[in-house]
């Protein structure tokens, strides 16, 4: 548990503004504690991820940041703004995408339509722009060629970039990743990392929901890791993947010796 | 034609009023809503205006306002209460709806003229009122089956929960459907029963919900184009399969269930399958390179 440094549950203790911050977020399930008291706060500009076995409560966690799962307890604040009791319609308004664990496509419409879903809402004033805001999410995701083509012609690595391309259209200030490399081969795994690299590089911050830890020290600047519900380590990705407590987590307890 | 037209006009009337429901049923099957209650807001907006016309005497065009609205609000109220139905819970809801009103309608005493219903509803309007009636619906329709309506009635159909994460209102869409299918479902018992000048529980039975649904799975649920097709097809087909005689309910029964297996997206969907093939084969032989596809699992 050394590495942990969380926050005061109370106020800001970040030196800087974080993009997202989670204050004490709990959701419970009856007597079921799927996240448990999670604080954190995310540094603008960096990727983030959180690493985690399955069931560790990650992906409730995520859904507690979209809304889409009710907070038992806590805060989730977006650029210092509490959120915690909007719907999940109201979230990528504020500035927040995310991709789904599944790839999640209409199946009937075209790449095209299925990025500039995601403009539709968000954009309303910018009509004008819309266009452009697709175009370019195309470009960075290296998507031209494919616009007119449905889902099920496209390669799975392809149709993960189609989900980050809709994400990124929104125009978002975050941007979450729920697993975004699942069932990949390496060298789209490679791809995908290179991707959300040149998205950093444009200043956009990120947190990756992941259980694949190579992809995340390779891909992210900070991580926090989670088990049983709880943030058992943060910080660097190097560091945190030698905590004991996350060894312990992913191998077991006598894994740890082995390892 | 109008000759022609004047020896088919009843035929063409039902053609009418059966595609005004079909896409009654149709509007909310397009946000994924699977709801049997066309049926039930067809009796109300009929015998609305059939009881404003025969008791209270009221003019043809301010009988049919009133049904259609009518029908409008008791969707929404409906829709209120159940939107929030899944699938088969919503359907069988819906079902109880529309039966439910038969029964009132039986029930009704000299309001609705019990089990022999209400005649002489005597109006001004013409077939030619009421086909520029369903072209207005029509043309109405057709703004939500292009851009970004549809891409959100899509969404929704397929995905709700993506499209929330969208930004879509999901449940506001959904209520809205209901709104929107009482209405025209609501002017459909309206116009029909001013062309029939007659309406009884036996007309807005189970056998109505059979025949719209029937329309839609044959035509498609995702076009108006489905409606008219399906509609069509079914009172227009016995005109010239006359000479199968007794074998046309097989016949019937045989082309429903062909499309239903091998047709999930009706007609329309054929001509937008063959579009889209077209499409990609053109596509390939022009860039052959761009394309990473296929042999990714989904």
């Amino acid at each position: 548990m050394s590495a942990q440094t969380t926050a005061s549950v109370a106020g800001s203790s970040y030196d800087y503004e974080p993009t997202l911050e989670c204050r004490d977020v709990s959701v419970y399930y009856g007597g079921i504690k799927a996240v448990d008291g999670i604080t954190l706060g995310l540094r603008p500009g960096e990727v983030s991820g959180i690493l985690g076995p399955n069931g560790s409560g990650k992906s409730t966690l995520l859904g507690a940041v979209t809304r889409m799962v009710k907070l038992t307890r806590g805060q989730v604040l977006f650029q210092g703004k509490n959120y915690s009791s909007v719907g999940p319609g109201k979230v990528i308004g504020l500035g927040i995408s995310r991709t789904f664990q599944t790839v999640r496509l209409l199946p009937d419409r075209s790449v095209y339509d299925n990025i500039i879903l995601s403009t539709d809402v968000v954009c309303r004033g910018e009509r004008d722009q819309v266009e452009d805001f697709v175009r370019s999410a195309i470009a960075r995701t290296g998507l031209e060629g494919y616009e007119g083509l449905r889902p099920s012609e496209l390669s799975y690595g392809v149709q993960r970039r189609v989900e980050i391309a809709r994400a990124i259209a929104a125009q978002p200030k975050l941007l979450l990743l729920d697993e975004p490399t699942a069932g990949m081969n390496k060298n789209e795994r490679a791809e995908i990392g290179a991707l959300l690299r040149s998205l950093q590089a444009e200043g956009l911050t990120q947190l990756l929901v992941e259980h694949d830890v190579a992809m995340m020290v390779d891909t992210c600047d900070y991580l926090y890791a989670m088990n049983f519900g709880s943030l058992i380590a943060e910080g660097a990705p190097e560091d945190v993947v030698r905590e004991p407590a996350v060894q312990e987590a992913y191998l077991g307890k006598h894994g740890r010796h082995h390892a | 034609m109008m000759d022609w037209l004047s020896g088919y006009e009843v035929l063409f009337q039902l053609t009418l009023s059966l595609t005004l429901l079909a896409l009654s049923l149709q509007i909310p099957l397009r946000m994924g809503v699977v709801s049997f209650a066309s049926v039930g807001y067809f009796a109300i907006g009929g015998y609305t205006t059939a009881i404003l016309v025969v008791h209270s005497g009221w003019s043809t065009w301010p009988a049919v306002v009133a049904g259609t609205v009518i029908a409008g609000v008791i969707a929404y109220l409906l829709g209120l209460g159940i939107a929030h139905l899944n699938g088969l819970y919503l359907a069988m809801a819906t079902v109880s709806f529309s039966m439910i009103l038969s029964v009132v309608a039986v029930n009704g005493g000299s309001l609705t003229g019990g089990p022999i219903g209400l005649f002489g509803v005597m109006g001004d309007a013409t077939t030619w009122h009421f086909f520029i009636i369903v072209i207005l619906v029509i043309i109405a329709i057709s703004f939500t089956e292009r851009g970004r309506l549809s891409r959100r009635f899509d969404a929704i159909r397929e995905d709700p929960q993506l499209a929330s994460a969208m930004g879509i209102n999901v449940v506001r869409y959904r209520r809205l459907s209901f709104l929107i299918s009482g209405a025209i479902g609501g002017l459909a018992g309206s116009m029909s029963v001013l062309m029939k000048t007659t309406i009884s529980p036996e007309s807005i039975g189970f056998g109505l919900i059979v025949l719209a649904l029937t329309v839609i799975i044959v035509g498609g649920q995702g076009s108006w184009v489905g409606a008219v097709v399906g509609s069509v097809f079914f009172l227009w087909m016995p005109q010239t399969l006359d000479f199968v005689g007794t074998w046309e309910a097989v016949l019937y029964g045989l082309i429903v269930a062909v499309a239903a297996i091998y047709l999930p997206g009706g007609v329309v969907a054929v001509y937008k399958n063959w579009r889209y093939r077209r499409y990609v084969a053109h596509r390939n032989a022009t860039l052959p390179e761009a394309v990473g596809a296929s042999q990714g699992g989904e």
